[in-house]
């Protein structure tokens, strides 16, 4: 027990950490540190280990609490758009009236492997562009499937605030799949 | 008060719905508008799909990288360091 152990738990699961850390912070160096916060807390805590869960599954309960700690440490230091940007971008998607300003098309149901990890590497690029903190709330929604409040309570900021954020991040998404080609095979 | 819900105030509701279960007033607005328009109706369809896309996104395309060597052996080097400082 001790070194060995954490040793072990870095070789067995370092890379399985560092890719759930990096689909959430969308930052190769933060999901290192992610990965490091990680396996130093476990080390700490080990002693209240009890084994009934695989160590994967304790490791990567510890890893969430890691990843919501360093989204908020930037969230700290980034001002969140509250306007500026966010509004513009959204306020084009709509007339005056409120109304859409372009008609929306239903997207096809992508099938074969090729489609959907066309898909994918456009989801990746997509996430890039989105400001990195609204990124990580998004990720932490919608490819971690936390509950809004528990984000929001983990992240220290208001409901407003964070669902605001989300759906700005949900209209930029939408609107960037559509921009990089996603839904027209299934219009033509 | 307008009688009708705009498509933007459709779509902040819509995008709520997905996180919580919205008040009767917002749910029964929200419903009488995607009655009648086909835009919206495809945005809340468009809302699921992203997120089907993104929970059941494999880690396919990453499965070729993992942890950096680099970070690999700092990370040891802080977990001896810890132990035996």
């Amino acid at each position: 027990m001790n070194t060995l152990d954490a040793h072990r738990w870095l070789a067995d699961h370092g890379d399985y950490l560092f890719r759930v850390a990096r689909r959430q912070l969308h930052s190769d160096a933060l999901a290192e540190d992610a990965v490091q916060e990680t396996l130093l807390a476990a080390l700490t805590a080990q002693a209240r280990y009890a084994g009934d869960a695989s160590p994967r599954t304790w490791l990567t309960g510890i890893l969430k609490h890691k990843i919501v700690d360093l989204i908020r440490r930037q969230l700290r230091e980034v001002e969140i758009p509250r306007d500026a940007d966010g509004e513009e971008a959204v306020d084009s998607l709509f007339k005056q009236d409120g109304h859409w300003a372009e008609p929306l098309r239903p997207w096809g149901n992508p099938q074969t492997e090729a489609e959907l990890s066309q898909l994918r590497r456009v989801l990746g690029e997509c996430a890039e562009r989105l400001k990195p903190v609204m990124a990580q709330v998004f990720s932490l929604r919608e490819v971690a499937g936390m509950e809004t409040e528990e984000i929001c309570k983990e992240l220290a900021i208001t409901p407003t605030n964070c669902w605001v954020m989300l759906h700005r991040a949900r209209l930029f998404m939408r609107q960037c799949l559509e921009l990089n080609g996603f839904g027209k095979a299934g219009a033509a | 008060m307008k009688w009708m819900a705009t498509c933007k105030e459709t779509t902040e509701r819509a995008s709520r719905a997905m996180d919580e279960r919205l008040p009767i007033g917002d749910r029964v607005a929200m419903r009488l508008h995607l009655a009648i328009c086909t835009n919206c109706r495809h945005f809340t369809q468009q809302l699921q799909d992203m997120r089907r896309l993104f929970r059941t996104e494999t880690t396919a395309n990453d499965e070729m990288s993992g942890l950096p060597p680099e970070a690999r052996r700092r990370i040891a080097t802080e977990l001896q360091n810890k132990l035996a400082p």
